[in-house]
């Protein structure tokens, strides 16, 4: 699971990446590259490219705590950022869930499981680099990895959640 | 006429929000003081700014402060005003309130106590215009001698629409177009009329098919002149509220626009009404017109006449409240161009035109050739339930009545609220739609047209534009992007 924001009683699962001269916006399962430059009204200039053209659109940005009023080519609209934290949070109410975080700002190298896999304690989970170094993420213990919320290559902050692991049927069989 | 002919030298202005502001720019066009009384919430308002003195004012609440004549009398002798301009809503209409301020010994900036009483009560102005020999529309009345209703009821001219006597709300209203269904129409009328209110008592008018909202603005003088300045039409309504006006009406053939104009000014003759106020009609697609109602005040929509004759209202208002000749006789009063006012709400038009609510973080008002905005918001206010959702409008004028069009559809995207959902971008949709570009509406124009409130389709690359400005803009997602820079962006870095 990743950050995403909530928009026109819709959810958009995205991700964001450095590209070489500005971002890149994951979003369904596509890499979007742009740029985002201030404009010398107070306004934003953003880049991208459509049929292979580069595009400039002039935007207002305005952010309140998490929203953010985007005003686009006549439009205003209103989008609602949810930290991937409290959608985690949201998804597993019971409170079963272990989060895999970032131990320091990094990005994923390569991903050695799926959503579902069964994993034992020191199993490798994840590779990430970071400060030129690379790190491997080992399960903590016994479980099944609930959610994957980092795509390879993409980077993260330090205590950025990575992976969600939740006991293997320990609640089923306590409840049956 | 020079500041020390004035009979006052201070104005207090009893209203808020854009309204005030806009009666503060004649009071200090004129040369006098501005005066102005506020709420707390409103303590950031441009109103204030634009005063030259703000007296606080409280109340249970915000509009309770606004409605309290006796705390705004006080206010208006501390500051030392010699007059009050109520604006529109709160006490503009207000008799009592406007005899308290005469008897405190201040000019009332509007009718006369006694015009505002007549004219105000809907049963009483229209037996007055039709006493006076103006069009209303024909109808019938039970209660003036119930034996002979249905005979009545038969010549008033087909299709009518018959009302029960106690109603609202357009409920057990039914429309009748062949007289030999009438009396059984009055049946069903009656027996709905008693279900809904308890009261099976009707009344039955002429029914106007596709009714346009046609008004006049009017002056009147304590030295008995009146002259219209032309008619608005304000047909583009939502839910009985007008949001777009524009002067002059595309539906008026000059014949029936100097006859309705003349119409008006005949009533408020009449009348002798003293002030600014307009006269409003149903208009018949026949070209039939029938007296609606008067306002006695300043209109929301009064800029679109401004914008065509060149006359400040406002400022007409103050020297007629001074005792003033008009300076004008109404062959000097000409129309111009063509001008088109857009009411920016608060509210959101796809969920039913529901008010919301937000900081002004951002406010760029239109701007550009033949656009005048009366704004009465500010960034750093707050827009709250607590006040008619009204924040701004818009106004436009052209040459012509496409010029205007295409001005507005300019100034309408270029505006910018942000934190607030606003009606704009509804307000282009409907301003777009061909019927309103043939200039071809009437009052039930929007309820037959309810895909104009919903919101516009995303394509996928809008889609991506948005996501990929919010997650930039957004503190956590930027970090975390910007803490690892890939190999690529670290020689972009480089670069620089």
């Amino acid at each position: 699971m990743r950050h995403g924001f909530k928009f026109q009683d819709s959810e958009y699962d995205v991700g964001l990446s450095r590209s070489a001269d500005g971002y890149r916006l994951h979003h369904d399962g596509q890499q979007w590259p742009f740029t985002l430059q201030p404009s010398e009204d107070g306004g934003w200039i953003l880049g991208s490219r459509a049929a292979g053209a580069q595009v400039l659109d002039h935007l207002s940005v305005a952010v309140d705590g998490d929203d953010v009023h985007i005003h686009l080519d006549g439009q205003t609209y209103t989008l609602r950022f949810e930290h991937a934290l409290e959608r985690l949070a949201q998804l597993n109410e019971a409170g079963a869930a272990d989060a895999i975080r970032a131990t320091m700002p990094g990005s994923l190298i390569s991903l050695a499981v799926a959503s579902g896999d069964s994993v034992k304690k020191g199993q490798t989970l994840l590779v990430m680099e970071s400060m030129k170094m690379e790190t491997t993420i080992v399960a903590p213990r016994d479980g099944i990895i609930a959610e994957v919320l980092v795509d390879a290559g993409q980077t993260f902050d330090k205590d950025a959640v990575l992976l969600a692991l939740e006991p293997q049927d320990s609640d089923a069989e306590a409840s049956a | 006429m020079n500041t020390q002919d004035w009979p006052f030298d201070t104005v207090l202005v009893a209203n808020r929000g854009e309204i005030a502001v806009r009666i503060l720019r004649s009071i200090h066009a004129a040369g006098l003081r501005g005066v102005v009384v506020y709420h707390a919430a409103d303590r950031l308002s441009p109103a204030v700014a634009a005063a030259d003195v703000a007296v606080e004012i409280s109340g249970e609440t915000p509009v309770a402060a606004y409605l309290d004549g006796a705390q705004i009398i006080q206010a208006a002798c501390e500051s030392g005003a010699g007059a009050i301009h109520p604006g529109y809503g709160f006490l503009s209409e207000n008799a009592p309130f406007a005899r308290a301020v005469a008897e405190a010994g201040l000019i009332f900036v509007g009718p006369t106590p006694e015009q505002i009483e007549l004219m105000g009560d809907k049963v009483r102005a229209r037996a007055f215009v039709e006493k006076a020999g103006f069009p209303v529309a024909p109808s019938a009345i039970e209660d003036d001698d119930p034996a002979t209703f249905v005979e009545r009821a038969r010549e008033v001219p087909f299709p009518i629409l018959i009302k029960p006597a106690a109603g609202g709300g357009g409920k057990g209203m039914r429309v009748v177009r062949d007289p030999a269904d009438l009396e059984g129409e009055i049946e069903r009328a009656r027996s709905e009329g008693q279900r809904y209110f308890g009261d099976g008592r009707l009344y039955v008018e002429r029914y106007i098919e596709n009714p346009r909202h046609i008004e006049v603005q009017i002056l009147g003088n304590s030295h008995g002149n009146v002259v219209h300045l032309f008619e608005r039409e304000c047909s583009v309504q939502r839910r009985f509220q007008k949001i777009i006006e524009e002067t002059p009406s595309p539906a008026l053939t000059p014949e029936i626009r100097s006859k309705i104009c003349e119409t008006a000014a005949g009533i408020a003759r009449s009348a002798g009404y003293v002030n600014a106020g307009t006269v409003e009609f149903i208009y018949g697609e026949g070209g039939e017109f029938y007296f609606l109602e008067t306002n006695t005040r300043l209109q929301v929509e009064h800029p679109v006449t401004e914008q065509i004759t060149g006359v400040d209202l406002a400022l007409q208002q103050l020297c007629i409240a001074a005792g003033e000749p008009l300076p004008f006789s109404q062959d000097d009063i000409t129309s111009q161009g063509h001008s088109i006012e857009f009411r920016i709400y608060a509210e959101d038009a796809a969920a039913g035109f529901t008010p919301t609510t937000g900081p002004v973080l951002q406010w760029t008002p239109a701007q550009g050739e033949g656009v005048r905005m009366d704004s009465g918001i500010a960034q750093g206010q707050a827009v709250t339930a607590a006040f008619d959702p009204m924040l701004a409008k818009l106004i436009v004028t052209g040459a012509d009545r496409e010029q205007a069009c295409a001005r507005a559809d300019k100034a309408l995207r270029e505006l910018v609220l942000l934190g607030c959902k606003t009606n704009t971008s509804f307000l282009r949709q409907v301003l777009n739609h061909p019927a309103f570009v043939r200039g071809d509406v009437h009052t039930g124009f929007l309820d037959a047209h309810p895909e104009l409130a919903q919101e516009p389709e995303l394509d996928t690359l809008s889609l991506n534009k948005l996501l990929a400005v919010a997650a930039a803009m957004t503190r956590p997602m930027r970090d975390v992007a910007d803490a690892v820079p890939t190999m690529h962006a670290a020689m972009g870095e480089w670069r620089n």
